[in-house]
């Protein structure tokens, strides 16, 4: 079962500078929600830079991982809320 | 919109049309590949389409109940297709896409986003736009 703190650590190993923080929202082991702060982001698209959290994943998503809600952004932009 | 044989767009079970009888064996690749071409038909066809589980009047999960609550507020005409009745579907709208989850909206044939983009668009007045 993934936890919110391995999750995070594959995004912050698979994306490098990438800050994330990811909690388990129904506590169910299963539906998680990660806001990731990446340099790599910047330029990006938010298709593109949800695209690269995803990959990370890969088949994970949708199976073991049901939901990764995510909200992603570079440094330099201010958290869209 | 094109004229001749709209017909595949059945294949696919559009809201409010019957369910797709479509069977169960995996579709080789390089061959006829008719869910994938009712696919890309339907996103030929339809200015905004949203791939979701379960109907605009009864989503199946709440983040396409929320996906089309914002198309719904924003007052914005769209076709919708429940990927439910058979898991090809969704494995080729992936496949197509890029995108690995449910919901995905498309707007002029392009991928617009899932749940959280198309939320964070609503929010932030962008949706409208992006649909025109």
């Amino acid at each position: 079962m993934p936890f919110p703190e391995e999750i995070k650590q594959r995004i912050e190993a698979a994306i490098p500078g990438a800050h994330a923080e990811v909690e388990d929202y129904t506590g169910g082991g299963d539906h998680f929600r990660a806001t990731v702060t990446a340099e790599a982001f910047a330029g990006r698209s938010r298709i593109e830079q949800h695209r690269l959290v995803y990959e990370i994943f890969g088949a994970e998503i949708g199976g073991p991982i049901h939901a990764l809600s995510l909200k992603t952004q570079s440094p330099q932009q201010t958290p869209t809320q | 919109m094109s004229s001749s044989e709209p017909s595949t767009i059945r294949d696919l079970p559009m809201s409010a049309s019957q369910p797709s009888a479509v069977g169960e064996a995996p579709i080789p690749s390089g061959e006829s590949n008719p869910i994938r071409e009712a696919i890309t038909q339907a996103l030929g066809e339809h200015k905004v389409i949203l791939f979701m589980k379960g109907t605009p009047e009864a989503p199946a999960c709440g983040f396409s109940a929320r996906t089309v609550a914002a198309l719904q507020s924003l007052d914005v005409p769209f076709a919708a297709v429940d990927v439910l009745p058979d898991p090809r579907i969704r494995q080729e709208l992936s496949a197509i896409s890029n995108w690995p989850t449910i919901p995905q909206l498309f707007a002029n044939g392009e991928l617009v986003g899932g749940c959280d983009i198309v939320t964070e668009m609503y929010e932030s007045g962008e949706l409208a736009e992006a649909l025109l």
